[in-house]
């Protein structure tokens, strides 16, 4: 029985103890996992209550807040009404949506010989995304950008291939400008390319940009801006070419608010204002009404109060948007409706 | 004797060709190896420090920050995992190598196969089906459970393959003292693979402990220190996974350091199996 003895000194590896405490699990979108591992770590210092969050994808939170499997969910894409219904008749509460950060998709583009500020419309982007447009010296482009020199090369489309908030901002919108696109193609999470080439993970689409000469796909924001790439000026629906920035994305959310739906399930692409940008979305945490656990709706209802005030503070270092006033105000109203067995928490 | 010199010159420089031929294929089995090791080493060195072993993840943009809690929290898994895979496999293998040469066994048999050949994605969806739905929870338990069931096939055939090659002649020698087969089996066939059975087991836990998929939706992750088998719990593979996707320079790296640690720790995994096996048959 030597073997045995000598397995058994393993055992005190095995047996760490750790103190008692409340944890809050949730999971979601990737997209804002980099700020919300941020704000949990941020929080846990100031208030010592643990919230752990795990990015498995918009779909897998939605998934996990429907089965009661987590504590709350994340997504990039509001839920349907269908999604709801399952939800309410499988945990026996409402949940609400609380828009958290904003994020903006970019076009991102390697063309050699040329550097920032290629001015594209939404005309522009569908012809390129359905294939129509080929070359980079198309006239119709070359008309938008008249003071630049574009190459006689090939289009090459890069997204998406796996199933992304990101692509539901982006062809969001490419739905609500082109009627060719929202009934032949539509929007979603993933949908049915008609031309391109897929990369996994923005990571993957700004990858394949950076590598490929006369290459054009979406990312989110950071991933341009980390990689290097450049992208595109988008003109927005009051005909100005307008450049993703922190400004840009929050007027669109300005605009967006004046006819917020009261349950802040919004798309905000295609916003009207002359200084909106035109493809950027929010990013929602998904919780339930009422909570079963006083001790942590009490811990979520803090933390998402702080996330409005102090964690807004710690957004735009890591490249995400903070969202505007008016927005936070409603996102309050929100927060205040979360019970805990029906009671209201204090 | 031209004629003989002829044919032993040829025999020489085939026996040289197919010589050097198996040492190229042997070679060209072992580079890759090298090459993962060298480009994990030359990567995630920057970031390997006393740190990395002791300290927690930290958020991006802050400098520092450690892995203790993924690097216990694969050692727990693969424990969970090791309790459940570890006596299910070596008894299924010494039911079908010393009782299973019937209808049933040949089932058994074929099923491990099939088992073996269930991508480990699947295993976690079985696993998040049957354990994580109805407890409500994400655990280390039901991240445990899928590994388990992913190391039964590989321990189950490695052990039924070592019992097989114990002689025929020590299981009679121990029949013929009148010692039942049961006890047989036990104190003289187990004892004798037990040094194969040990490679079969390292096998498995090796494979247990590089798998992200049957991870995702079972175990889930944890940023937080955690040992609780009933609350979701870090785990490396999960960690390079979301690290390396990740836009900031440095998660990448601490993907590549998590990577090399990774390796690291099945390497010593395996010395101390080498360890423990060798000692106990010091007079062979």
């Amino acid at each position: 029985m030597n073997i045995f003895y000598r397995l058994s000194l393993l055992i005190p590896l095995f047996s760490l103890l750790t103190h008692a405490q409340v944890q809050l699990v949730g999971t979601g979108a990737t997209f804002p996992a980099v700020i919300y591992s941020k704000w949990f770590d941020e929080y846990r210092n100031t208030t010592g209550i643990q919230i752990n969050y795990q990015p498995i994808g918009s779909g897998g939170g939605i998934r996990q807040i429907i089965e009661g499997t987590v504590d709350f969910g994340a997504s990039d894409g509001p839920m349907t009404d269908r999604q709801l219904s399952d939800a309410k008749s499988k945990q026996g509460t409402g949940i609400l949506h609380i828009p958290t950060v904003m994020g903006a998709v970019v076009v991102c583009y390697h063309i050699p010989g040329l550097g920032k500020g290629l001015n594209l419309d939404s005309r522009a982007l569908s012809d390129i995304y359905i294939g129509r447009i080929t070359m980079w010296d198309d006239p119709y482009i070359k008309n938008l950008n008249p003071e630049s020199n574009l190459p006689h090369r090939a289009v090459l489309v890069a997204h998406r291939s796996d199933g992304s908030g990101t692509t539901f901002i982006f062809t969001d919108y490419l739905s609500k400008i082109s009627s060719e696109w929202a009934s032949k193609i539509g929007r979603g999470t993933s949908v049915n390319w008609p031309v391109g080439l897929g990369g996994k993970g923005n990571d993957g689409v700004a990858g394949l940009v950076k590598q490929t000469e006369g290459s054009v796909g979406y990312v989110e924001l950071a991933y341009a801006i980390k990689n290097n790439i450049p992208y595109a000026d988008i003109k927005n629906q009051s005909g100005y070419f307008i450049e993703p920035t922190f400004s840009s994305v929050s007027a669109a959310a300005m605009a967006a608010s004046v006819n917020m739906p009261s349950d802040l399930r919004v798309s905000i692409t295609d916003p009207p204002g002359k200084g909106s940008y035109p493809i950027s979305g929010f990013t929602w945490l998904l919780v339930y009404q009422n909570m079963k656990n006083e001790t942590k709706a009490k811990a979520l209802v803090n933390f998402l109060k702080w996330a409005m005030s102090r964690g807004q503070a710690l957004a735009a270092g890591l490249y995400y948007v903070p969202l505007p006033a008016s927005i936070i105000k409603l996102c309050n109203n929100k927060i205040n409706l979360i019970t805990a067995n029906g009671k209201k928490i204090k | 004797m031209k004629h003989r010199n002829y044919f032993l010159y040829r025999k020489k420089t085939t026996n040289v060709i197919m010589m050097s031929l198996t040492v190229i294929a042997a070679l060209a089995a072992v580079i890759p190896l090298f090459l993962i090791f060298y480009y994990t080493l030359s990567k995630g060195i920057a970031y390997l420090n006393l740190n990395f072993f002791i300290a927690m993840p930290k958020p991006v943009g802050e400098p520092g920050g450690g892995m203790a809690n993924a690097i216990v929290g694969t050692l727990i898994l693969i424990g969970i995992g090791g309790a459940i895979g570890i006596p299910v496999g070596i008894m299924t293998g010494t039911y079908l190598s010393e009782f299973g040469k019937n209808k049933f066994g040949f089932m058994v048999r074929f099923l491990t196969d099939v088992l073996s050949g269930v991508p480990s994605i699947v295993v976690g969806v079985v696993a998040y089906t049957m354990v994580v739905i109805p407890m409500k929870h994400f655990s280390a338990l039901a991240g445990g459970i899928a590994l388990g069931i992913l190391m039964i096939p590989t321990i189950t055939r490695t052990t039924e393959e070592m019992i097989k090659l114990v002689p025929h002649s020590l299981r009679e020698a121990g029949l013929a003292l009148g010692i039942p087969k049961w006890k047989t089996t036990i104190a003289i066939v187990l004892r004798t693979a037990w040094k194969g059975i040990a490679t079969g087991v390292l096998l498995g836990l090796s494979r247990a402990a590089g798998e992200t998929a049957p991870l995702l939706f079972t175990a889930l992750g944890n940023r937080f220190w955690s040992t609780k088998i009933m609350q979701p719990i870090a785990s490396l593979t999960v960690y390079i996974y979301d690290y390396s996707k990740s836009p900031f320079e440095d998660w990448n790296q601490q993907a590549w350091t998590a990577a090399l640690v990774l390796i690291i720790l099945i390497s010593v995994l395996s010395l101390l199996f080498r360890f423990v096996t060798r000692s106990k048959y010091k007079s062979d």
